[in-house]
């Protein structure tokens, strides 16, 4: 005897919750702007809560796009990384174990989107704000949400203020140029499964470092680009730091891969970055050179990194730290290291007023 | 019937008004001997060129409204111009009253003096600006004439500090200097 199952139909939300899960979708990357940015724009009275069905899919959405983002942005490449200070060749899942690599979320992500579907953004006397610490799926969640968002100037103008974003590692990483204020604590990067985060975003911060980069000679405003120059280099400065402490410089392998990408062309000169700026600058002639030496604030950082690749060449076979000294300096040779560290040293020294020798 | 009245109030102000400008960098001493005595040659060639050691152990020359100081140990380098001027700010203003209505006389006096006193400011603000401006085109002229003579000094020293080393590792048998060009060639026995 067989017993007919009932026939079940798609899931019911109310009106808020269907406007909540397609921003969400489209926050995640799912679903084009233009037909998710009007439910961004409008304001919708928010329900004392979510119902099971509703949180159910909120859910399935951000465990199964979260975990495709990572794998598409950089995941799925077959890299080198540093697995218990050995170097460790495959995909992510085969070189780091599973409990590295789950993503746990907190209340956060919801409670955001439950208050970008009830008001407008740029327009709202609620000032919602995420109450205590990110989990490390929360901070990815809500870098994808930045990716989308950040294309509407006026919207992303109105989350920098939020500490969801601006105390965000992964997103002051990414997107350094557009907060101000003090740094997040990158410490806390290289432990957990935010290490497994970050080496699968590593391609995703190399590409938004360069398109950061090249949109610096369009920078007309000498204020603008001190600003955005000075947070770059403290931004970059704080990370770096953190990870020679942590001793995990192929996390910061951006940096190098997106410096030897921007220094490639033979003719590279400061134009690149300064050529933009408009007038004579500041009356004061220690303003306009700190302007245009914090312009270079990306490539500065390839002394740091030649500093680390020459403490490795010093690690002897029998040391601890032979065989991850070795993959950084194979990561520096493979990004010509020496060659780009030189243009950026030439870079840096032509804005000195009193070189010598 | 009212009548009008004429309230002139005047302001002067002596003020002492500074602009500075000033930029820091470094000298780039090849490490050919330990640090300290680089920093004794630097030092000694810095005191040739007419600059006196300050008690923090720095060299400095003033030159009119600019000074460079040179640490000869971390080779730091900075060139300060700063420009002071007292200067006196006066400003004028006038306002009519009425003796029966309006604002009265003593109310309409403290308005103006309230206005004159952002005028003087506005005024000092465009003179330190005018310093500033003086302060900048000083240090940028300074450091036209600057930027050749340490370099001289750093070729000076390197070259002392290679004779030195040359001398450590054995016999000089050659030595030809042309203090043009900055070149030396040292022959030595080992």
């Amino acid at each position: 005897m067989t017993t007919a199952l009932a026939p079940t139909g798609p899931p019911a939300v109310s009106r808020f919750e269907y406007n909540m899960l397609r921003i969400l979708r489209f926050l995640v990357g799912q679903m084009p702007a233009d037909q998710a940015m009007n439910l961004v724009y409008a304001k919708l009275p928010a329900p004392p809560c979510l119902s099971r069905v509703c949180v159910r899919i909120a859910q399935d959405t951000l465990a199964k796009a979260s975990v495709l983002h990572l794998a598409e942005s950089g995941g799925w490449r077959r890299e080198r990384f540093l697995v218990d200070r050995r170097p460790t060749e495959g995909r992510v899942w085969e070189r780091l174990p599973l409990e590295l690599r789950k993503l746990a979320f907190g209340p956060s992500p919801l409670a955001f989107l439950m208050w970008l579907t009830a008001e407008k953004p740029t327009d709202t006397s609620n000032r919602w704000d995420a109450p205590g610490g990110l989990t490390a799926a929360d901070e990815l969640f809500f870098l994808m949400a930045y990716d989308e968002l950040k294309a509407e100037p006026e919207v992303a103008q109105a989350l920098v203020e939020k500490h969801y974003f601006r105390g965000n590692p992964l997103v002051r990483l990414a997107y350094a140029g557009d907060f101000a204020g003090a740094v997040p604590d990158f410490t806390g990067c290289f432990t957990g499964t935010r290490v497994a985060i970050l080496e699968c975003l590593q391609p995703v911060f190399a590409k938004r470092w360069i398109r950061s980069e090249r949109a610096k000679g369009q920078i007309g405003d000498w204020k603008r680009m001190r600003r955005q120059g000075e947070v770059e280099l403290e931004t970059l400065r704080a990370f770096l730091k953190a990870a020679n402490e942590a001793r995990r410089p192929d996390l910061a392998r951006f940096v190098l891969v997106a410096n030897s990408v921007l220094l490639a062309p033979p003719e590279l000169g400061l134009g690149f970055w300064t050529g933009g700026l408009q007038g004579q600058g500041p009356g004061r002639l220690a303003d306009r050179i700190e302007t245009q030496r914090v312009a270079l604030a990306f490539p500065r950082q390839l002394e740091t990194l030649q500093s680390w690749e020459r403490q490795a060449r010093n690690v002897g076979y029998y040391e601890e730290d032979y065989a991850a000294s070795q993959l950084w300096k194979a990561d520096w040779e493979l990004a010509r290291g020496d060659t780009v560290a030189a243009k950026a040293r030439a870079l840096v020294e032509r804005l000195d007023p009193l070189r010598t020798g | 019937m009212s009548r009008a009245y004429r309230i002139t109030v005047k302001e002067s102000s002596t003020r002492e008004l500074k602009g500075s400008d000033e930029i820091c960098t470094q000298l780039e001493v090849l490490e050919i001997l330990p640090p300290e005595v680089m920093a004794e040659l630097l030092k000694k060639e810095l005191i040739q060129k007419g600059y006196a050691e300050n008690p923090d152990g720095t060299l400095s020359r003033s030159d009119g409204n600019t000074t460079v100081t040179v640490n000869p140990k971390t080779f730091e380098v900075s060139v300060k111009s700063q420009v002071g001027e007292e200067v006196t700010l006066e400003s004028k203003r006038e306002t009519f009253g009425y003796d029966d209505v309006g604002p009265g006389q003593q109310e309409l006096r403290e308005r103006l003096k309230k206005q004159l006193d952002d005028d003087i400011d506005k005024k000092a603000e465009r003179e330190s600006e005018r310093l500033q401006g003086q302060a900048t085109a000083e240090l940028e002229e300074k450091l036209c004439d600057l930027q050749p003579e340490l370099s001289e000094v750093v070729n000076k020293v390197t070259r002392e500090a290679l004779k030195q080393k040359a001398r450590q590792l054995g016999n000089i048998k050659e030595l030809t200097e042309d203090e043009e060009t900055g070149s030396l060639t040292i022959k030595i026995e080992v």
